[in-house]
């Protein structure tokens, strides 16, 4: 019996030293792009785990960099966190009422629209990307904030989660409230959304999220440097900043970081959440 | 009473409505019509042309290097991923303590931009990186991981499983939970341990994550741009080159957006297609072993 004990804690010693290896190869890319932003010059990319640092690639990144490398950082920062909040917050807005419609209001054509939301979501977009240029830039919107955020206010995944999840909450609440002489706008703030606090929280997360790591769209609608996001213009920096990676790593962390604070700050409902997103 | 709702839920719905007309509607017909004019996105004139958008995309090389190129991405991608996430799984769930804090670590991946992630990949295993340098000088191996038409495809595979594994294995480790105590019970009266009750048990009842996350899988080879895009531009060869950033140079940089939205077609084509061959096959699979 004692050897059968003894047996299992290996065993269990064994499972949690591949957990934390394969934990630290997850992150290991992080770890590289951390040190390579505060690795001194001369070491960025030259050694794999430099031994030298400095503020130097943040320095750079927050005062634009050096002669003809300037380049608007932190304005492109600016953007990205205007735009993808903008949109995320559009996205949950919108997705509420709709799918509180959807859910709740029995209307007619209600389940034709479930439908052809359902047809939507798997829709390859992609053959939808050179007229919605087209439709951009013919409303005069090319080059504007009004481009990254207008066609990406409402979002068919968040309205479909939303519907699931408004669909298991109990009808009588709502009379209730009804009965009470609430609006249904007022049902949809003041009861509905608070009901729904941990899905919201994850469908935030990932609408943000995927707001934020959008590229092809947010290249073809924007032109001038003033305007691009942070992921634009560090993508458009690959090639001309060759010679200065450690400003690419200081970018890659300021592209991961607002993510990973959101993460952090959500990941009390995270469980909730994705058990549902999940389903 | 109920007319107001009906009402109310049309005005809810609007968003929705307005955005489907001006965001999908309009612009899906609007494409199709497109996809058969030769306009270069700038002039004001342009002549309907028929077919000729398609037969040149049948007959043009980067067409038909993206096309292979994303079952290419497939093949390597889907086992991969699959593969991973499903150990990541087994991890989380066999761990008797620290689950929560192993999911969430494991999926930190999922947050990355494939930007930044490229960033890092090119600073790792570019020519003259450290890594190589040691490669060279240690073991005498002088690979061009990026120049290289079969690595570079891998790297963009394992970087996207890198990517997707910790999210498919919360999809996994759902399946894991839902499978009743009492079938493991069983199979152990039967003899199984160890691994046998893992591939003949385990295995078996997660079909229904294994359908989710391979369609999803699959369906995500079909819309890679950012990677290729940053890291190789499709090279070498047009190894890496996919649909988007075939149709993205063909409207964007060298505007032909007749030409540029016919391939868009022809790929939507092929996308929806391929996925509901795999499906089918999926399905197959299942129903043979029980699953409806």
């Amino acid at each position: 019996m004692p050897d059968m004990a003894g047996n299992n804690k290996f065993k269990l010693t064994c499972l949690y030293i591949l957990a934390f290896g394969v934990l630290i190869l997850m992150i290991a890319p992080y770890i590289y792009m951390v040190l390579g932003s505060f690795a001194a010059w001369d070491q960025v990319d030259r050694k794999i785990i430099p031994t030298e640092f400095t503020l130097r690639s943040y320095e750079w990144l927050f005062f634009g960099g050096e002669g003809a490398n300037a380049r608007p950082w932190m304005r492109s920062f600016f953007n990205s966190i205007f735009v993808s909040t903008t949109s995320a917050v559009l996205m949950i807005v919108t997705a509420l009422f709709v799918s509180y419609s959807l859910a709740k209001l029995k209307f007619k054509g209600n389940r034709v629209i479930n439908n052809v939301i359902l047809f939507q979501m798997f829709y390859p977009a992609v053959i939808l990307l050179i007229p919605l240029f087209l439709i951009i830039r013919y409303f005069g919107m090319y080059d504007t904030y009004w481009a990254m955020i207008l066609p990406k206010a409402v979002n068919l995944w968040a309205i479909f989660m939303y519907t699931n999840f408004f669909r298991g909450l109990p009808d009588e609440l709502i009379e209730a409230a009804k009965i009470d002489g609430a609006s249904q706008w007022k049902i949809v703030w003041k009861i509905v959304l608070p009901m729904s606090k941990s899905i919201t929280t994850i469908i935030f997360l990932f609408v943000f999220m995927e707001r934020w790591v959008e590229l092809l769209w947010d290249m073809i609608v924007v032109n001038s440097e003033d305007m691009l996001t942070l992921n634009v213009l560090l993508a458009q920096m690959f090639g001309p900043y060759g010679g200065y990676p450690g400003p690419m790593y200081a970018a890659s962390v300021l592209l991961t970081l607002p993510i990973l604070i959101l993460f952090i700050i959500f990941s009390k409902n995270f469980k909730k959440g994705m058990q549902f997103v999940l389903k | 009473m109920e007319k107001s709702t009906a009402r109310l839920g049309w005005l809810f719905a609007s968003p929705y409505l307005i955005y489907s007309l001006i965001f999908f509607l309009f612009p899906l017909l609007w494409a199709t019509y497109l996809a058969f004019t030769n306009w270069n996105l700038i002039s004001p004139d342009y002549e309907f042309v028929g077919i000729s958008n398609f037969i040149e995309a049948f007959f043009s090389e980067s067409v038909r290097a993206a096309f292979f190129v994303t079952y290419k991405f497939l093949g390597m991608f889907v086992p991969i991923a699959v593969v991973g996430a499903l150990m990541l799984a087994m991890i989380i769930h066999t761990l008797p303590r620290f689950k929560g804090l192993f999911s969430v670590a494991f999926f930190l991946p999922y947050l990355a931009s494939g930007v930044a992630s490229a960033i890092v990949v090119n600073g790792v295993l570019s020519y003259n990186s450290p890594f190589n340098i040691w490669l060279r000088g240690t073991f005498g191996l002088d690979i061009d991981w990026l120049g290289s038409s079969i690595l570079a495809p891998l790297i963009i595979a394992l970087m996207m499983a890198w990517k997707f594994a910790g999210y498919y294995a919360l999809l996994f480790v759902a399946g894991l939970e839902s499978i009743p105590k009492d079938i493991y019970e069983a199979a152990e009266i039967d003899g199984a341990v160890g691994f046998k009750k893992f591939w003949y048990v385990t295995l078996p009842m997660l079909y229904p994550s294994f359908y989710t996350v391979t369609i999803l899988a699959v369906g995500l080879m079909f819309g890679i741009f950012t990677e290729p895009y940053v890291l190789t531009g499709g090279g070498p060869d047009l190894a890496t080159h996919t649909w988007q950033l075939e149709i993205y140079s063909q409207a964007f940089e060298r505007l032909n957006a007749g030409y540029g939205t016919a391939i868009a077609v022809i790929n939507s084509i092929v996308t929806f297609g391929s996925i509901l061959v795999f499906r089918k096959i999926l399905e197959k699979w299942g129903a043979r072993h029980g699953w409806e």
